[in-house]
C-alpha cells in the first residue's frame, strides 16, 4: 500500500495535517511533525505535545487520517486508518522532528518568501508517536482526480 | 467559553487569519466516525458568529457534512504565524449572491498567484457557525512564559 515513492514523500519535509474524531463525533484537526515509514502498512507520526484533544482521540485508539502535501506543487496524498498505539518520543524521533521543522521551515520560506524566524513561530514544543496502521490511501491533489482511491485499488 | 457558548476569541481578534495568506486545514468525520482532512484555500469572515469557506474538491468533506455538521478547522495569522483552532457548526451553502461572488473573486486571485488557474475553481460557499476559538500553542508560547 505503500511502496517506495510514497515512503519517500510521506518521510520529506511536507505540509503533514492530521484529523481525529472523539466517540461523540467531533473531528478534530492538527498537525504532524515529521513521519517513519515501518513497512507497507505502517507508520510511526510525530505528534505535537500541546494538541491535547488529537492526543485523547489517538490514545482511545480511535481512527486517523493524515493529509502529505508538497509545499510548492501542492501534490497531496490522505492515508487514513487507526491509531495502534501511541508511546513517547525517543532520541532518534526527536532528530526526526528537528530534521522535519528545519526542512519545512525552509520549504515554506522558499515558496512564499516568509522569513523563516517568522515560520519557527509555529512549530511545537515537543512531540510523542502514534503508530498509524494505515487502510486506504487517496489522491488529494487539487484537480478533477481529488479524492479518488489510490490504494486499496477500488473493485 | 465552551462548546456551546459564545466563543472566548471573537472572529475580529483573528481576522488576518482570514486574509487567505495560508491555507487552512479543515477536518471532518462520517457518520460512522471516519475522519477527512484537507487544506483549505479561503475562509472568509461573514459576522462576529459566522465564516463561510471556499469548497473546491471537498466530495469527502461535503458527504461527511450531510452526516455530520461539525467540522474542526485551523487557521494561521500570517504576520505572526499563531494558529487558532475553531470548532464549526454547518448551516447551508450557498451558489450564489455576494459571500459567493466575494469567495470567488478570492479563489480566483489565488489560483493566478500559485499557477492554479483552470484547477481552483469555486463550487460553493459553505457557512459555518462558529461555535469556540481556542489559540494552538506552539513552542515559542512556552518560551514567552
Amino acid at each position: 500500500m505503500i511502496g517506495s515513492e510514497l515512503a519517500a514523500f510521506l518521510e520529506s519535509p511536507c505540509s503533514l495535517i492530521v484529523g481525529t474524531v472523539d466517540a461523540d463525533g467531533l473531528p478534530d484537526a492538527s498537525r504532524a511533525w515529521g513521519v517513519e515509514v515501518l513497512d507497507e502498512h505502517r507508520l510511526r507520526v510525530l505528534l505535537s505535545i500541546q494538541a491535547p484533544v488529537t492526543r485523547r482521540n489517538v490514545e482511545a485508539g480511535g481512527a486517523i487520517a493524515l493529509t502529505a502535501t508538497h509545499f510548492s506543487t501542492f501534490e497531496s496524498v490522505q492515508l487514513k486508518g487507526r491509531a495502534s498505539q501511541v508511546e513517547e518520543a525517543t532520541p532518534a524521533d526527536r532528530i526526526r522532528f528537528e530534521r522535519y521543522c528545519a526542512g519545512a521551515t525552509r520549504a515554506i520560506s522558499e515558496s512564499d518568501g516568509t522569513p523563516e524566524e517568522l515560520v519557527q513561530r509555529f512549530i511545537t514544543a515537543d512531540v510523542y508517536v502514534c503508530h498509524m496502521t494505515v487502510d486506504s490511501v487517496y489522491d488529494q491533489t487539487p484537480g478533477r482526480s481529488a479524492g479518488t482511491q489510490l490504494a486499496p485499488e477500488p473493485a | 467559553m465552551s462548546a456551546h457558548g459564545a466563543p472566548q476569541l471573537g472572529l475580529s481578534e483573528i481576522a488576518a487569519c482570514f486574509e487567505g495568506v495560508i491555507p487552512a486545514e479543515i477536518a471532518t468525520a462520517s457518520a460512522d466516525g471516519v475522519p477527512n482532512v484537507t487544506h483549505l484555500s479561503r475562509v472568509h469572515m461573514i459576522d462576529d458568529e459566522r465564516v463561510a469557506l471556499s469548497n473546491q474538491f471537498f466530495s469527502k468533506t461535503t458527504r461527511n457534512l450531510a452526516e455530520n455538521p461539525h467540522a474542526c478547522v485551523v487557521v494561521i495569522d500570517p504576520t505572526t504565524y499563531a494558529s487558532y483552532r475553531m470548532m464549526l457548526v454547518y448551516e447551508r451553502t450557498e451558489r450564489r449572491g455576494p459571500v459567493f461572488e466575494r469567495l470567488r473573486r478570492d479563489i480566483d486571485a489565488i489560483a493566478a498567484l500559485t499557477g492554479m488557474a483552470g484547477i481552483f475553481k469555486l463550487r460553493s460557499a459553505d457557512i459555518y457557525r462558529v461555535l469556540e476559538i481556542e489559540p494552538v500553542p506552539a513552542a515559542v508560547d512556552l518560551a514567552d512564559a
